[in-house]
């Protein structure tokens, strides 16, 4: 008999972990931070431990503790920060295998088959490896579990500190929901700076679309709030329409818009990388051709 | 006085990729390089050494075969990473560990770290590969060696035997302290690293490259994973240039084309 646990610090990570194991028999759940407050954890119809904690120290204590007593096959959970830290440090510990950005899985007596992306998402791996594995899967790859009942909660108390959290910076989120967007303008590096950045933000209002960005632009030189940033470390996206202006095309970027209808891209260098992975591509200097296309548009507009 | 180790992969290039006729990956047909983040990695632990003293240390694991066909661009990575300031490197090479998996690369750093006599204050790692990208070498050393980790550091410093570091996460950002030896995971946020100069690409060349087999080393992880199909993402995209006398008349047919693809309402 295969068991799981299921580790999360959200409700709706919870039950899409709980779905890629739909057919494991027995199922215990770890619920940290948020998830160890929400109330809807009672409605699980699992066994559920609760940490009041998001400190990876806390969490690979609180996986240990649960490991020694219910030796589960599979560990998983989300590919969050959190997750990929503690349950690294768990991995290695245990020398089990981990494989991580899981978008398909199949659980078999001795081991469990899956796929993940490969080479920056240019590629696809499918690979197998022997029980205990600890799991991460993508978030939004599976189906989460609807299924309810009353669950029995056990509290386990944070322990196992061995780094000292000693303050907590909030970041200034502007709570755009990308996933959701129909048309997204992606902003690079070819901005020369902050200010211009309003002519991305002018075409957006323009076409209804929101503004997204590369990771440098969003997480080195935050120019935007973080929740801009698409790619393989950041936001997936599938608008209809995605429009590069200034991105050249990295497969880190490339791995979160691919599942875009079309892709146009705006780019000064006929070599970049991006227009071969574009539906239409304008060579041109964005400072020149912006000001162009957001004129054009008002003039239709009218 | 202690080490400051850096994990630097040679790493199967992205930007690269080979496929065979069948549409599978030509793995043995890519080259190998520097990765991405431990640019940064290296670029850090020389502001570090400034603070710690001691040598850099770069630790290179072979993840990608044959090793006999790699041996040059495995020389090249290596002197690279010299180049960025590693005082020496520390090569494994050995087709019984390829390809890789993360269980016994991290059970060949901490193999090689014992044989090679260093003794880390710090082991910096980066937060991800562009080949794997699974991220996890840096958490499953710190979990064999029981040392503390701070993953995903954007800010590092280190002041009396101590590390405070920025850890980048999600939502917020923690501000972290642990005693050393330490493990830590950088992101490309953590700085900008510089291009070496011709005087450091000069002296790398005399510094020392120590090759190992895993027969050299105790306590190597045999893989367990197991790799069944590698399959080159296909993107169909139409890649058309738009081309035009005026800028007005590129924008101009950019909109009528992406009104036919029912793509824009105006
Ligand atoms: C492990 C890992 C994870 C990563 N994750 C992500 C991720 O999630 N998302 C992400 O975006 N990146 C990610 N990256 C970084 C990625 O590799 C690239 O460095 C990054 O995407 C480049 O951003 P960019 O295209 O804006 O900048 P650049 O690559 O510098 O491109 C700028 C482009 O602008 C063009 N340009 C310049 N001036 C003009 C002008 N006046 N008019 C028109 N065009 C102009 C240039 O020709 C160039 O093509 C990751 C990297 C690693 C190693």
């Amino acid at each position: 008999m295969v068991k799981a646990l299921v580790v999360g610090s959200s409700i709706p990570e919870i039950r899409e972990a709980l779905g890629a194991v739909a057919s494991v028999e027995e199922k215990v759940v770890l619920a940290y931070g948020k998830a160890a407050e929400d109330g809807s954890l009672e409605q699980l119809g699992v066994k559920v431990y609760k940490l009041k904690s998001t400190h990876p120290d806390h969490i690979v204590a609180a996986v240990e503790k649960i490991f020694n007593e219910l030796k589960p096959e599979i560990i998983i959970g989300w590919i969050t920060k959190n997750n990929r830290a503690a349950l690294s440090y768990f991995a290695g510990k245990h020398d089990l295998p981990m494989p991580t950005d899981v978008t398909s899985l199949k659980i078999q007596a001795d081991g469990l088959v899956y796929t993940r992306g490969f080479l920056s998402e240019r590629a696809t791996a499918k690979e197998k490896v022997p029980f205990p594995a600890v799991v991460l899967i993508n978030q939004k790859a599976f189906k989460p579990v609807e299924t309810s009942g009353q669950s029995e909660v056990i509290e386990i108390t944070p322990e196992g500190e061995i780094v000292k959290l000693l303050e907590v910076k909030e970041k200034a989120l502007s709570g755009i929901n990308l996933e959701e967007a129909e048309i997204i303008v992606g902003v690079g590096r070819g901005f020369k700076k902050k200010e211009d950045l309003e002519l991305a933000f002018n075409l957006a209002e323009l076409l209804g679309a929101q503004v997204g960005a590369s990771r440098p632009i969003a997480a080195d030189y935050k120019w935007l709030p973080e929740d801009a940033w698409i790619g393989i470390s950041g936001k997936r996206v599938s608008p209809k329409l995605y429009i590069a202006i200034g991105i050249s095309g990295a497969p880190q970027h490339m791995a979160g818009v691919m599942n875009s209808k079309i892709i146009v891209a705006i780019n000064k260098d006929k070599t970049a990388p991006i227009f071969k992975q574009a539906d239409y591509g304008v060579v041109a200097d964005l400072y020149q051709f912006l000001p162009v296309l957001i004129n054009k548009l008002k003039e239709r507009k009218k | 006085m202690g080490d400051i180790v850096v994990l630097v992969k040679p790493a199967l290039n992205p930007d690269m990729v080979r496929s065979k006729p069948d549409g599978t990956v030509d793995i043995d047909a890519i080259p190998l390089k520097l990765d991405d983040i431990d640019a940064n990695a290296l670029f850090e632990a020389q502001k570090l050494k400034q603070v710690l003293g001691g040598k850099i240390a770069a630790i290179l694991v072979l993840t990608w075969g044959p090793a006999d066909k790699r041996a040059k661009d495995l020389r090249m990575v290596a002197q690279e990473a010299l180049a960025r300031g590693a005082d020496e490197a520390h090569i494994v090479a050995d087709d019984s560990i390829i390809p890789g998996d993360p269980v016994t690369t991290a059970s060949a750093v901490i193999a090689t770290i014992k044989k090679a006599g260093l003794n880390p204050d710090i082991i910096l790692v980066a937060e991800a590969s562009i080949d794997q990208t699974t991220g996890q070498i840096a958490g499953r050393i710190a979990g064999k060696l029981g040392l503390p980790f701070i993953s995903f550091a954007r800010k590092l410093e280190v002041k009396d035997g101590k590390i405070v570091a920025e850890r980048d996460l999600e939502e917020h950002i923690e501000v972290l302290e642990a005693p050393l030896p330490a493990v830590v995971s950088v992101t490309q946020e953590i700085n900008e690293p510089r291009p070496p100069t011709l005087i450091q690409i000069r002296r790398a060349a005399k510094k020392p490259q120590n090759y190992y087999k895993v027969a050299d080393l105790e306590g190597v992880a045999t893989p367990v994973k197991q790799g069944l199909e590698y399959k080159i993402l296909t993107v169909s995209r139409k890649q058309t240039i738009i081309e035009g006398d005026t800028l007005e008349e590129i924008a101009e047919k950019l909109i009528s084309l992406l009104e036919q693809e029912g793509v824009i309402k105006l």
